[in-house]
């Protein structure tokens, strides 16, 4: 029989994997229901997922592109540039406000039922993955019509956006339990989106940074993340080693520590949210 | 004696004021440490909501939780469900805990009743293959009949709860804690429920229930627990756990 003892204080394992096996049904379903709910009840449904990346791709090229006349790493055609961008960017947002505000979300689970929280963070991201694929599919239509190759970086995209995955799983943790008492945290998210995007090389080049600052720019592991996209999908440059290795020890660091703040903290979510 | 299902000693949940009183946003704290807010000495800092409370259970027994509004019952089943964590002492659990809070939790108002019957049973702890093989059963026991494949949020709210317990009521486990369910549904659905309680005790299951119904906690439990502002006012057989239960109500 499965026994426990319930104390007042947990030994605080940072991850128990062992009980997260044991929630997998919980976790499927959990992902299952974010995307049925998500795209029933409406009229194009699966569609939003390419629309908003294509939409944003439109208006990027439009205002960047021809207007400003943004350069590009080597000449490439804006749209498969920005796009290749917006690819891991938009997986980056979705599913960083997401997970973020998944423990309030759920608070009707939360206030009434046991499973490990940290199920419904990790589910907003797998389903944010989801439409990440969706947008894969617009990538390639994209680079047929400029044609463009893929190159050898393809190879590098899967770690890509592991990386990207879990630098947001670690801010989420953070963010996540600190919205459970303060819903400050709600206000603020929408903004720091916001502020994220335009330090990642979304709508601009990389080279376009004096290189003497590119390690502090790496401090976002997503600047790697999205580099290396271009670079598989729309002929850019692969991102220096350097800065792979500092974006891969922030990452590391905001999930270690991000799942030491959660499970310090989840204990007491349902007295709180 | 065999080895109790449930063991619980000195259990205890505090809880700050504050917390209670939902001003806790970042600026007020960051503004507190600048200009502490005036103590009130009418309000107490913290509050016990459950003190002291230990007993056993035996596996296979309906064990009552009774007490006025307040009294610490839903903590204690928070408590042993491990939504929260206590402040003090410890309860053993010997076996797989389904937790019956509240009829419904986890349902959504956009997924048809299947759909939810999935959903919920994956909350409870079951596994797809268990929802699937229970489904029928399920649908027959909540009566909704062919509305079955109807998004719930178009259910009328009977029809909500029934099928929202007819899944808790399947859901296999050792230890059932069940939460005021009884004041759902009509009578003839109380009466469903009570004979499912019995018969999950008859199978060797140990079911933990709180209720206001008497009559029901009378016929269903052979002892119970008394709480009165968290504490225990008597623990042992039931018609005297009635009475005082009772006599703390009218008094």
């Amino acid at each position: 029989m499965a026994g426990f003892i319930v104390r007042p204080t947990h030994e605080h394992a940072l991850l128990d994997l062992g009980e997260l096996w044991r929630f997998r049904h919980l976790f499927t379903v959990l992902v299952w229901r974010t995307l049925k709910v998500r795209y029933q009840q409406t009229a194009i449904g699966i569609a939003w997922a390419v629309l908003q990346p294509l939409l944003l791709a439109f208006v990027f090229t439009v205002i960047f592109g021809l207007l400003v006349q943004m350069p590009t790493d080597r000449g490439q055609p804006y749209p498969v540039f920005t796009l290749s961008g917006l690819l891991v960017w938009q997986f980056v947002a979705q599913s960083f406000q997401q997970a973020t505000g998944s423990v309030v979300a759920n608070s009707h689970l939360v206030t009434r039922i046991y499973f490990p929280r940290l199920l419904l963070p990790l589910a907003a991201i797998t389903a944010a993955l989801f439409d990440l694929l969706c947008v894969l599919g617009l990538m390639a239509v994209f680079m047929a019509w400029y044609g463009v190759a893929p190159s050898i970086g393809v190879l590098c995209f899967v770690p890509a956006v592991l990386l990207a995955a879990i630098t947001v799983l670690g801010l989420a943790l953070w963010l996540g339990a600190l919205y459970v008492p303060y819903r400050d945290v709600g206000h603020l998210l929408p903004f720091m989106t916001q502020i994220w995007m335009f330090i990642c090389p979304v709508f601009y080049p990389l080279f376009l940074l004096p290189p003497k600052y590119t390690l502090i720019y790496a401090l976002n592991p997503i600047v790697v993340s999205v580099q290396t996209s271009r670079w598989a999908f729309a002929g850019g440059e692969p991102p220096a080693l350097s800065m792979v290795a500092v974006s891969c020890a922030v990452a590391a660091l905001l999930l270690v520590s991000g799942l030491w703040f959660f499970r310090r903290h989840e204990g007491r979510f349902a007295d709180l949210v | 004696m065999s080895a109790p299902a449930l063991r619980v000693s000195g259990l205890g949940k505090q809880y700050a004021v504050n917390e209670l009183r939902h001003t806790g946003t970042l600026g007020a704290r960051l503004w507190s440490i600048v200009r502490p807010p005036p103590e009130n000495p009418a309000l107490p800092r913290s509050i016990w909501a459950l003190q002291d409370v230990s007993f056993e259970v035996a596996p296979g027994e309906v064990f009552g939780v009774i007490g006025r509004n307040g009294s610490g019952k839903s903590t204690l089943l928070k408590i042993l469900a491990r939504i929260t964590v206590p402040s003090a002492g410890q309860a053993e659990l010997a076996g797989r805990v389904g937790a019956l809070l509240e009829v419904g939790t986890g349902f959504h108002p956009d997924l048809s009743g299947r759909e939810n019957i999935l959903l919920s049973g994956a909350i409870l702890g079951m596994t797809p293959a268990e929802i699937r093989a229970k489904e029928s059963a399920i649908i027959e026991f909540s009566g909704v009949g062919r509305f079955i494949d109807t998004p719930v949020k178009h259910y009328s709210s009977g029809m909500f709860m029934r099928l929202a317990f007819a899944v808790s009521a399947h859901l296999l486990c050792e230890i059932m804690l069940v939460d005021e369910v009884l004041a759902v549904g009509d009578t003839g659905f109380q009466e469903k429920c009570k004979a499912k309680i019995a018969e999950v005790a008859q199978a060797g299951g140990t079911v933990i229930f709180t209720s206001h119904d008497m009559a029901a906690v009378e016929r269903l439990c052979r002892r119970v627990l008394v709480l009165s502002e968290g504490r225990v006012a008597y623990l042992g057989e039931a018609k005297a756990g009635i009475a005082e239960y009772w006599k703390r109500v009218l008094a």
